[in-house]
């Protein structure tokens, strides 16, 4: 079904609604595969942190697990915290759905004060539940992946999101957009919806 | 996200409507085994798309079960109508786009899919970016 008005059926590759984690599986490196990240999950007792820079695919590599981790037969349970939120949004002890399977993922982890980063662990350790954790530092779990992104990289995202029309935006432009963003990957998707939506315009019109 | 075997027809082949116009049309499932179709919902909803948080609303909602449909044909035919309200109108700005569509979801043995049909409500022009 198209739609001959292109008002109605261009969409931005780059919105939100393309780009946000889960949207698109996370690129893995050469060497690294979804299931070679639950295997040594399992191995760490369902233990694991994912540590990188701003926008190196931290929330999109959780995403991209957590079918993984269900066909593991784990139970997640999800927090995102942003800016300022010093503790859960709500008390995992208390949530209806845990059961001996669960893993408690916190996307953003550093957010957390030390006094609840600590209260949580001891609370995954009580009750023998898995802890996946994404940081911008060292949390203090078993390593998982350091998550970064490299021009390679980037480039097969962009070209997986633009599709057909991938001569809209070249290689070098990708390549100095993510330098502009010192390789943050979320600011150069950004940047990108801007450039796309300035080129498709001055094709239409 | 528009699976081929949904198909979704506006009466009068209309693109754009105005706030208050009735709009109209029929839906069907083309190719697909009858006896699969557990149930399908009918939205008539608008969603905002862009940089940001994306907002949507559902104007008009229908879930048809397949107890409720009479006759094998019948089972993957349906039509829908609505009167359209004042707001929020079709807009393609830069930033953010405001988006109206007729969205089917049909509820097969194990998986669902998904189609849709855009339609303008309004007809405020594109936002235009100014030159440097």
């Amino acid at each position: 079904m198209t739609d001959p008005d292109p008002l109605l059926s261009v969409d931005n590759p780059f919105s939100t609604r393309c780009v946000k984690p889960g949207a698109i599986a996370y690129l893995f490196p050469p060497g690294e595969d979804p299931a070679a990240l639950v295997e040594r999950l399992r191995r760490n007792a369902w233990w694991g942190q994912l540590v990188g820079p701003h926008g190196s695919g931290k929330s999109t590599l959780l995403a991209t697990l957590l079918p993984m981790l269900e066909l593991a037969g784990r139970r997640p349970l999800c927090f995102a915290l942003h800016d300022g939120q010093r503790r859960l949004p709500a008390d995992p002890a208390r949530s209806s759905t845990v059961d001996a399977a669960t893993i408690v993922i916190v996307d953003g982890y550093e957010q957390l004060s030390r006094w609840n980063r600590w209260r949580l662990k001891r609370l995954c350790r009580r009750r023998g539940w898995g802890l996946i954790v994404s940081s911008h530092g060292d949390a203090g779990l078993p390593h998982l992946m350091h998550t970064t992104v490299e021009i390679e990289r980037a480039a097969a995202i962009v070209g997986r999101l633009l599709g057909a029309e991938q001569g809209l935006i070249g290689g070098d432009e990708i390549a100095q957009c993510l330098a502009r963003h010192r390789g943050d990957m979320r600011e150069m998707l950004m940047e990108l919806y801007d450039l796309y939506e300035e080129r498709r315009r001055g094709v239409m019109s | 996200m528009n699976d081929d075997a949904i198909h979704i027809r506006f009466d009068g082949n209309g693109r754009i409507y105005h706030p208050g116009e009735t709009l109209s049309g029929e839906y069907w499932l083309e190719p697909i085994d009858t006896n699969e179709v557990r149930a399908m919902e009918i939205s008539i909803l608008w969603h905002t798309e862009g940089k940001g948080d994306e907002d949507i609303s559902v104007h008009e909602f229908q879930r048809v079960a397949v107890e409720e449909q009479t006759g094998e044909p019948s089972a993957c035919r349906g039509r829908f109508s609505t009167v359209l309200p004042n707001s929020p109108l079709s807009y393609e700005g830069q930033l953010i786009k405001v988006r109206w569509c007729v969205r089917l979801r049909v509820f097969l043995r194990g998986r669902e899919i998904v189609g849709q049909h855009r339609f303008r409500l309004g007809n405020v022009p594109p936002a235009r970016i100014p030159k440097p």
